[in-house]
């Protein structure tokens, strides 16, 4: 585990981007910040409705013990800035002059509508870059249509093919209709970074995050548009036919039958199983994929009464890409992750306690991505930016922040 | 105006899924992406057609065999000319063939090279092997997917391959933009594990922070509570009986459009679903009214009354529904058509964001192996015709 410092030096460091999205688009601008930009997150003064959802530290709910805002906010600075005040927009136009990006989630047209659209901030920074993320895009018949986590998994074509036939369709695990597009986000803004530099212009840029969920399927469209039929739900079966999941003594494990053959069979064989399998005609891929409902039911009952620990390392041992179905609680037990130092531990002081998170999903060598702040309390950050980088006077912080602005 | 990446130039040593959504992201956005690769199992599915132009349009392929030590040898020239190595080996593949990046970055300084392995470079496992299912079966992803009955369900296709693939593509242009301002490269250790871990981030906090084993992720919150909230089955269209609406109710305003969106039936005024929590509390009840409701609607009109109330439903859409019946996505040109070899053509996935003044594009299919050898090899690397015949009659390329 390593504790992480207080100083960014990311590969993006130097850049400054103003987050004002809510709880469906925060993780964009962690990943920004992860990378080592400077995300001021702009939150209403009542706090971030991100701060309101569970779990809480402790089961106690407080706006500065939300775990889901932790999770999507470390490595940011918390600006409270009320912009339904024409104060509070003039102070956000002013930070955005020096921004690079800002990147917003409001109902199409609300931006605008404040005066806090894309014509607005271009015409007062021209080398800006703007992302507007939203459920469905800026335009088209659905732009004004709502959706939660759900709708999008539903609308992006993600939760159909997920769960058994004739049952209903199952939800992912975490927010897989918010993060995808939060990724494709990034790499936008990225992408807007690079043509600035080139062409000295900022760009806007209008994501749907419905498409962002439809460009993160695999076998959905291609097998689509290649059969004219659409995909359906398989159980555990991947659409492949190279995987599905078996019981064992203790739990279950993912088989897999991509792998070397000869070895496989030869294991099974060992155990006094599988006399089945032995006709030459399983070896070629396209035949236990013809009967991989057959020759998956063979090899759950080769694996029923072993464990699963067992069966996944004599697997690995052999070069099977066989795993065990683990409890995400195992994650925090795997040497591997461990090794990588994965988990970071990060300070709070504010509750005298260290955590652990989970961290970066790449070693970057030259320029670490890593989790050097702990999220924001609500506010921490108002008067540091405020006075000492807008240079507002003290006077004026005490009054904006009796008139509810800050 | 040229696109976002022209003038970046990728040297691509990935295959399958994950890698091949990583480079992806750049060829949309005009890096040239050379595709580095000997033919394809059968197993993969053909390359003009079907999940192929999905994931690899736009790119460009040579047929090296770096099985031959001058298949190496024009693979480290590309090198040269090339801002980004990737593959998807585990470390001891590229280091066998003196691709590693100690040995790139002598030919070339300042190159960025990235591997995403199935769980990295380095630790007690760095060799395991794996897939996204099994990286899905690791997580938690498989476990906590359930089926009604209990049993594990998980995604029904490689959804970490997407989580990886993303993951990637972003850590890529951070390395670049890095370049660009310092003119140094790096080597990035990429784990699929650990990316598509920090896709379930606040149910590991909950762990790690409450000590709280998961529960399966059934209609639970997982973010703003809702009920209702769930799919729920709707009328047949023609003998497709798989209809499903997916509708989330979070605040007592949507409640109250949504009661009035339906009829106003009696049971939305009892007081065991008056409130927020007693909706939740009484979850199944509630869910057997709306199933009786919607088991008489088609899934579009139930999304398009709700809707019109501001209430979040969406049809739980096929590959179908997807692919042809969507108007939103088919009015924000989602589905941009490229050539098959019989000259129809194929729609692929588009791109989910548009960039006001660089927009990425879909220019071409996904390539043949070795369909772009006579640019890669002749002009790139200036070899003649004669150079280039006796390198396949060698078989230092592939045919």
């Amino acid at each position: 585990m390593t504790t992480p410092t207080a100083i960014a030096s990311g590969a993006l460091a130097g850049l400054r981007v103003l987050d004002l999205t809510d709880y469906t688009g925060h993780l964009c601008a962690r990943l920004m910040a992860d990378l080592g930009a400077d995300v001021v997150k702009i939150e209403p003064p009542g706090g971030d409705s991100g701060r309101r959802i569970g779990p809480f530290v402790d089961d106690l709910p407080h706006p500065n013990r939300s775990l889901f805002f932790w999770f999507y906010n470390f490595n940011k600075r918390s600006l409270t800035l009320n912009l339904e005040a024409p104060r509070g927009r003039e102070i956000l136009l002013d930070l955005a002059r020096s921004a690079d990006v800002v990147i917003e989630n409001f109902a199409p047209g609300r931006a605008d509508a404040m005066g806090l659209g894309w014509e607005r901030l271009h015409a007062i920074n021209p080398a800006l870059v703007m992302l507007s993320m939203s459920p469905f895009g800026q335009d088209g018949p659905y732009r004004d249509f709502v959706a939660d986590d759900t709708v999008l998994t539903a609308m992006g074509g993600m939760l159909y093919v997920n769960g058994y036939p004739g049952r209903p369709p199952v939800r992912p695990l975490g927010l897989q209709g918010y993060h995808p597009a939060s990724f494709y986000g990034a790499i936008a803004i990225m992408c807007a970074l690079f043509a600035r530099d080139r062409d000295s212009i900022g760009q806007w840029i209008d994501l749907s995050m419905q498409a962002a969920t439809a460009g993160t399927l695999e076998h959905v469209v291609g097998g689509y548009f290649q059969n004219g039929v659409p995909e359906r739900r398989r159980g555990t079966m991947h659409w492949s036919r190279f995987f599905r999941v078996g019981k064992c003594s203790d739990g279950y494990v993912m088989h897999c039958t991509i792998g070397d053959w000869t070895s496989l069979i030869e294991w099974v064989k060992s155990d006094g199983a599988a006399q089945e399998l032995v006709d030459p005609a399983w070896e070629a891929h396209a035949h236990r994929a013809a009967h991989a409902e057959r020759l998956f039911d063979v090899l759950d009952q080769w694996v029923a009464d072993r464990p699963r620990d067992e069966i996944v390392a004599r697997a690995q041992l052999l070069r099977q890409p066989y795993a065990a179905v683990r409890h995400p609680e195992e994650l925090f037990d795997d040497e591997q992750l461990r090794a990588r130092n994965f988990f970071v531990e990060v300070d709070h002081p504010e509750l005298g306690k260290k955590f652990l998170y989970p961290g970066a999903p790449a070693i970057m060598h030259g320029t670490p991505w890593r989790i050097y702040r702990r999220p924001p309390l609500l506010g921490e950050h108002t008067i540091e930016i405020l006075r000492d980088e807008l240079d507002l006077p003290a006077d004026e912080l005490q009054v904006l922040t009796a008139e509810g602005v800050l | 105006m040229a696109m976002s990446l022209e003038g970046i130039r990728v040297v691509d040593f990935t295959w399958v899924v994950a890698g091949p959504v990583a480079t992806r992201m750049l060829a949309d956005n005009g890096a040239e992406v050379i595709k580095v690769e000997r033919r394809i199992p059968g197993y993969m599915g053909p390359r003009k057609v079907g999940t192929q132009p999905d994931l690899n349009r736009n790119k460009l392929s040579v047929s090296i065999n770096m099985g031959e030590p001058r298949g190496v040898e024009l693979a480290r020239r590309l090198v040269k000319i090339g801002d980004l190595v990737i593959d998807n080996f585990s470390a001891r593949v590229m280091r066998g063939w003196g691709m590693d990046y100690e040995s790139l970055r002598k030919i070339k300084p300042d190159i960025i090279s990235m591997s995403m392995s199935g769980l990295g470079h380095t630790g007690p496992r760095n060799n395991y092997v794996s897939y996204g299912p099994t990286l899905q079966a690791l997580a938690g992803f498989t476990r906590l997917m359930t089926d009604p009955n209990g049993e594990p369900a998980g995604y029904g296709y490689s959804f970490s391959d997407l989580a990886g693939g993303l993951a990637g593509g972003l850590t890529a242009l951070a390395a670049l933009w890095h370049r660009k301002r310092t003119g140094l490269g790096q080597f990035i250790d990429l784990s699929q594990l650990e990316s598509l871990t920090g896709f379930i981030g606040p149910a590991l906090l909950d762990i790690s922070v409450n000590q709280r084993p998961q529960p399966p992720v059934d209609w639970r919150a997982q973010e703003m509570p809702a009920a209702p909230h769930g799919v729920y089955r709707c009328k047949p269209r023609g003998d497709d009986d798989d209809r499903w609406i997916a509708i989330a109710v979070r605040t007592q305003a949507e409640w109250t459009r949504f009661a009035a969106a339906i009829g106003a039936p009696a049971w939305t005024t009892e007081e065991k679903f008056r409130t927020l929590y007693l909706r939740m509390r009484n979850r199944e009840e509630l869910d057997q009214h709306i199933t009786r409701w919607t088991a008489e609607c088609e899934a579009e009109s139930v999304m398009r009354l709700l809707q019109a109330a501001k209430v979040p439903a969406g049809v739980v859409q096929n590959g179908e529904d997807l692919c042809t019946h969507d108007p939103q996505l088919r009015s924000r040109g989602f589905w941009p058509l490229v050539k098959r070899p019989d000259d129809k053509d194929t729609a692929v996935s588009g791109i989910p964001y548009r960039l006001s003044a660089t927009p990425g594009s879909i220019r071409r299919n996904a390539p043949e192996t070795g369909e772009d050898n006579d640019y890669v090899l002749g002009e790139l690397l200036g070899l003649s015709v004669e150079e280039r015949k006796q390198l396949m009659a060698d078989q230092v390329l592939w045919p």
